[in-house]
């Protein structure tokens, strides 16, 4: 019978010390040397470099357009049909092609002012040490607002002839305040005053829900997750932790990778992951595996019956039934 | 009108857009501000707009008296929207139109002054002189700035009026 060795080997695996990947410190110095990236361009394009051009709405990499797509989507409707289609396809081809692939790892992993957010939190959380645990359901609600915020800012932009997508979101707010300043001194560099706006936004609302829910560059590319795209993989059997668990505290998007819905709007920052004590969370492209017929339930005490089993994001009702 | 009074007043006083600009209306809708534009131009003409343009804070306008335009042409091609149209030579240019202000314009005061005739890179086509040596605009003037520039009178006796139709 191989089954139990595999069992045993598998437990063995989870008892050892993990030595797990550091995603924070990984996603801190990709969106430090992003945002490096921004503040110096403006100075580097009044230098002579013309390779490189634009902030986050619209950046020029050499013969390729990478476009943000809410802001492309906004000008679209703004202009009632008559932008040049086919240069806005080209131009949001690779970031919604990321974003199929990875998720929205554009808002944890490239996002200037998802850095200045998460910066802002960290500092709301020491200053006013307020509890730091999310209300069941929050992300579900911040999915029905986001989609309400950008439903409301896209027909907005179809009504007014300003594509407010593009206006009022972060990451073009947050890279495009250097060249403003740059150019008309900080004073009236709007992308500085909205950015300022933006961020005292976010320090009244409740936590990150800029980001989480209003932010239209966010919200497109949530939709986008598939099946197939990267995701947090659980592994119920080797979950040990109860309800409270370290993950769902680390997430600053109060999803709980134990029952995460593509919708919740998980951004892939790999918080959740990092603080699993026993390595039940993983991000993985891995279908979960089909449910395994003839098998019962097992609860965590005793995992001797099988390996290790990616269950689905969806798994909810497998987080809640091992805590008995 | 009142629809149009509140969009001119969330998208500020009219600006000066760079060369193939569309018109107005479309170009605030299409313009994504992102810079790209700006940074493009190697003689700092556009400069992004500040916070009294309201919502089109960010697009990009010249200020013609501080920078001309000098039509180099290359901030088209750097649009990734389109509010900026492709333009194949300078004469195609409709970024607005010169017009002198004949109570501070030196030649109509009878001083010898031919300052903006001399610098108009489309030459006596688009701004050529009267019987009396006075700077005459014509409808091939493409708006570039550099007459406004260039005015030894202060303020500035040769303004641009920007395009309202664009192009």
């Amino acid at each position: 019978m191989s089954l139990p060795i595999l069992a045993q080997a598998a437990l063995q695996r989870t008892a050892a010390p993990r030595r797990r990947f550091p995603w924070t410190a990984a996603r801190r110095a990709t969106q430090a040397a992003v945002a490096a990236l921004y503040l110096g361009l403006p100075l580097a394009n009044a230098g002579g470099l013309r390779a490189l051009l634009g902030n986050m709405a619209s950046l020029r990499l050499g013969p390729v357009d990478l476009t943000e797509p809410a802001a492309a989507l906004s000008a679209l409707l703004a202009s009632r049909g008559a932008a040049p289609l086919g240069v806005l396809l080209l131009g949001v081809a690779l970031p919604l092609l990321l974003a199929v692939a990875l998720g929205p790892v554009f808002c944890s992993w490239a996002c200037p002012f998802g850095l200045l957010s998460e910066a802002l939190d960290g500092l709301r959380g020491r200053l006013a040490a307020r509890s730091r645990r999310w209300p069941e359901g929050a992300a579900q609600r911040a999915g029905r607002v986001r989609w309400v915020a950008l439903g409301g800012l896209l027909a907005g932009s179809l009504l007014l002839g300003l594509p407010l997508a593009a206006i009022l979101q972060g990451p073009r707010a947050a890279t495009g305040a250097a060249q403003e300043a740059l150019y008309l001194g900080l004073a009236s560099a709007a992308g500085a005053g909205l950015l300022g706006a933006l961020l005292l936004a976010d320090l009244l609302l409740p936590r990150r829900l800029f980001c989480r829910a209003l932010c239209p560059a966010g919200a497109v590319l949530v939709p986008l997750r598939t099946p197939a795209s990267l995701r947090v993989g659980f592994e119920a059997d080797r979950c040990r932790c109860p309800a409270e668990a370290p993950c769902l505290h680390g997430c600053a998007w109060g999803v709980d990778p134990r029952g995460e819905r593509r919708t919740d709007g998980c951004t892939l920052c790999g918080a959740c992951v990092e603080r699993c004590p026993t390595g039940a969370l993983g991000l993985t492209f891995l279908r979960p595996a089909p449910p395994e017929r003839g098998l019962e339930p097992r609860h965590p005490g005793g995992g001797s019956q099988a390996g290790p089993r990616l269950t689905p994001g969806s798994s909810a009702h497998a987080a809640g039934n091992h805590q008995k | 009108m009142e629809w149009a009074d509140l969009l001119r007043r969330l998208s500020g006083p009219p600006a000066l857009r760079p060369p193939g600009a569309r018109p107005e209306a479309e170009f605030s809708a299409l313009c994504l501000r992102c810079g790209r534009c700006v940074a493009a131009c190697p003689y700092r003409a556009l400069v992004p707009a500040g916070l009294g343009h309201r919502l089109g804070a960010g697009t990009p306008v010249v200020e013609a008296r501080q920078a001309p335009c000098l039509l180099c042409l290359l901030c088209p091609p750097a649009c990734p929207s389109g509010a900026l149209a492709p333009v194949r030579q300078a004469r195609d240019v409709r970024m607005g139109r010169a017009r002198v202000v004949t109570g501070r314009c030196y030649a109509h005061q009878g001083v010898m002054c031919r300052t903006c005739v001399d610098e108009c890179p489309l030459g006596e086509e688009a701004l050529g002189q009267d019987d009396g040596l006075r700077p005459v605009v014509t409808e091939r003037c493409v708006g570039c700035g550099i007459c406004e520039a260039r005015c030894p009178a202060q303020p500035s006796a040769i303004l641009v009026a920007p395009a309202a139709g664009g192009a």
